[in-house]
This record gives C-alpha cells, sequence and structure tokens, in this order.
C-alpha cells in the first residue's frame, strides 16, 4: 500500500534527503504498471467469465446447483482465484484513486479508505473460503486435516 | 468536465465504469459466496431476488461497462507504451465506441429475450 503524503507520516521531513527517504518509494509507480499488466490479463478473464455464465448459460436461470458444478472444476476454481485477487486489487486500486479525488478532506478520505478496504480484505476473505472450501463441511474438515 | 472533448469523456465514462463495477464485483463475490451455506441456504433465495428485471437490466449495464472499460483501458495501455499512439487517442476512442456497440448489441439480443420472456 502506498504511503499517502496528506495522511501518511506525521512528522514532516525538513530535508530533501528526508524526503526522498521518506515521499520516493516506487510504490505508485508499481501501481501504475500493476493497473496495466492486471487489467490487459483480466479483459481474458473476465471475457471468458461473462461468457461461460452471460451468454453460454441463460444467467437468470442460475442457481445453487449451477454455481456448486461449476466450483467442482478445479480449472474453474483456479481461474476464479486469478479473477478474484486481481480483479479485487484492481478494483480497489482504482476506487483509490477515486477516493482521492473526490474526498479532499484528509480525516474524511481517511475513513472511507478504511471503511472500504476493510469490506474489500473481508469479502476476499469469504471468496477464497468459497473458492476453496465450498461448503462450510468441507472447511470444517480441511480445518481438522491441518491439525494432523 | 473541462471543456469535454472526446478524452475528457473517454476518462469520465472509464471512471464511472471503473466504479461501477469495483462496487458491482463487491456485492457479487459476497452472494456467491453464499453457496457456502449449502443448497438449503440462503444462496438461492438471493440469487430468485436478483433474478428480478431490474437486477438483470443492471447486471446488462455492468456487462456492457465492462467491455467498455477493457477496451478503453487496451486503448490507455497504447497511450502509453507506444510512440503513435497520443496521435491517433481520438480516433482510438471512437473505435472503442464501435467495438462497444458491435459486441453490445448481439449480447442483447441474446440476453434482452431471457428477461422479457421471464428467464427463470
Amino acid at each position: 500500500m502506498a504511503t499517502d503524503t496528506r495522511t501518511g507520516p506525521v512528522t514532516r521531513p525538513r530535508t530533501l534527503r528526508d524526503a526522498r527517504a521518506t515521499y520516493h518509494t516506487n510504490s505508485e509507480l508499481a501501481w501504475w504498471v500493476f493497473m496495466r499488466i492486471s487489467g490487459f490479463v483480466l479483459i481474458f478473464l473476465v471475457f471468458a467469465h461473462i461468457f461461460a455464465n452471460n451468454i453460454a448459460t441463460n444467467a437468470g436461470t442460475i442457481d445453487y446447483e449451477y454455481v456448486a458444478q461449476r466450483l467442482a472444476q478445479p480449472a474453474v476454481r483456479v481461474m476464479d482465484s486469478f479473477l478474484l485477487g486481481l480483479a479485487l486489487l484492481h478494483g480497489m486500486n482504482g476506487l483509490r484513486y477515486s477516493i482521492d479525488d473526490y474526498f479532499k478532506r484528509p480525516q474524511v478520505r481517511f475513513w472511507v479508505k478504511v471503511v472500504v478496504f476493510t469490506l474489500a480484505a473481508g469479502i476476499f476473505v469469504v471468496g477464497v473460503m468459497a473458492l476453496w472450501t465450498f461448503t462450510f463441511d468441507e472447511m470444517g474438515e480441511a480445518v481438522r486435516n491441518l491439525g494432523q | 468536465m473541462y471543456r469535454g472533448r472526446e478524452g475528457q469523456w473517454a476518462y469520465l465514462l472509464h471512471r464511472v465504469s471503473g466504479i461501477a463495477i469495483a462496487l458491482y464485483l463487491l456485492l457479487h463475490v459476497f452472494d456467491i459466496s453464499l453457496v457456502m451455506w449449502g443448497p438449503d441456504g440462503p444462496f438461492n433465495r438471493f440469487l430468485l431476488f436478483y433474478h428480478q428485471w431490474p437486477f438483470r437490466i443492471g447486471l446488462v449495464l455492468i456487462i456492457a461497462g465492462v467491455v467498455y472499460h477493457a477496451l478503453n483501458g487496451l486503448r490507455i495501455m497504447i497511450l502509453d507504451f507506444s510512440q503513435w499512439g497520443i496521435k491517433y487517442q481520438r480516433g482510438m476512442w471512437y473505435g472503442v465506441l464501435i467495438v462497444t456497440t458491435a459486441i453490445g448489441i448481439p449480447v442483447l439480443f441474446k440476453i434482452i429475450p431471457e428477461i422479457v420472456g421471464g428467464g427463470a
């Protein structure tokens, strides 16, 4: 996560040397590159996902049975895991840019980010649980197996 | 908007579609994750709720947003990484709109009858 220069360190750098050390992380550059690489990969993942579930299928008929069958396939689990991780990172970084644009007061900006990123982290955990355990019974089994 | 030329509209649509997709993504992962409660859990009730026509129209709009965001994202990558991209950015934006429409029309022909026909 980038160090926000407006909400980040409380003590301000007093010399150019300090400033370089404080602000010249390359994290914003890394995010910039990430948005392009993840965006490119997501085009293929998302189009395949939409094709499978909205074009090849009538989305109005999707039910538990359909999702259960999909999640039983290892290939779907792997693909959807990449989709989940990349889409959340790409989407939440995009929201971060937007929040920085539209919420000017540092206090408000900070709390909006806390709420959004906490929600996203929670959703990520729930998504991983659904993809890799599928039912709570299986998850209980997996946890019990870990202890042995 | 700053004097609203094509680049500004490209940016605005990219921003609006991006925010919509990100918020939809959070909701989507949450409701699909309800499969964890098993076949008798809340999953089917939730999906039946989402199968109502206003939500299906919403989903069509999200799909349209995804197609635009993907294609305009490609345009942005070309602008960033090619020597010639900036010169043709305006033309490429119209290209993005044309291809989005070209993909969108058959998708509408596929999905709208499902909604009108009642679907599930």
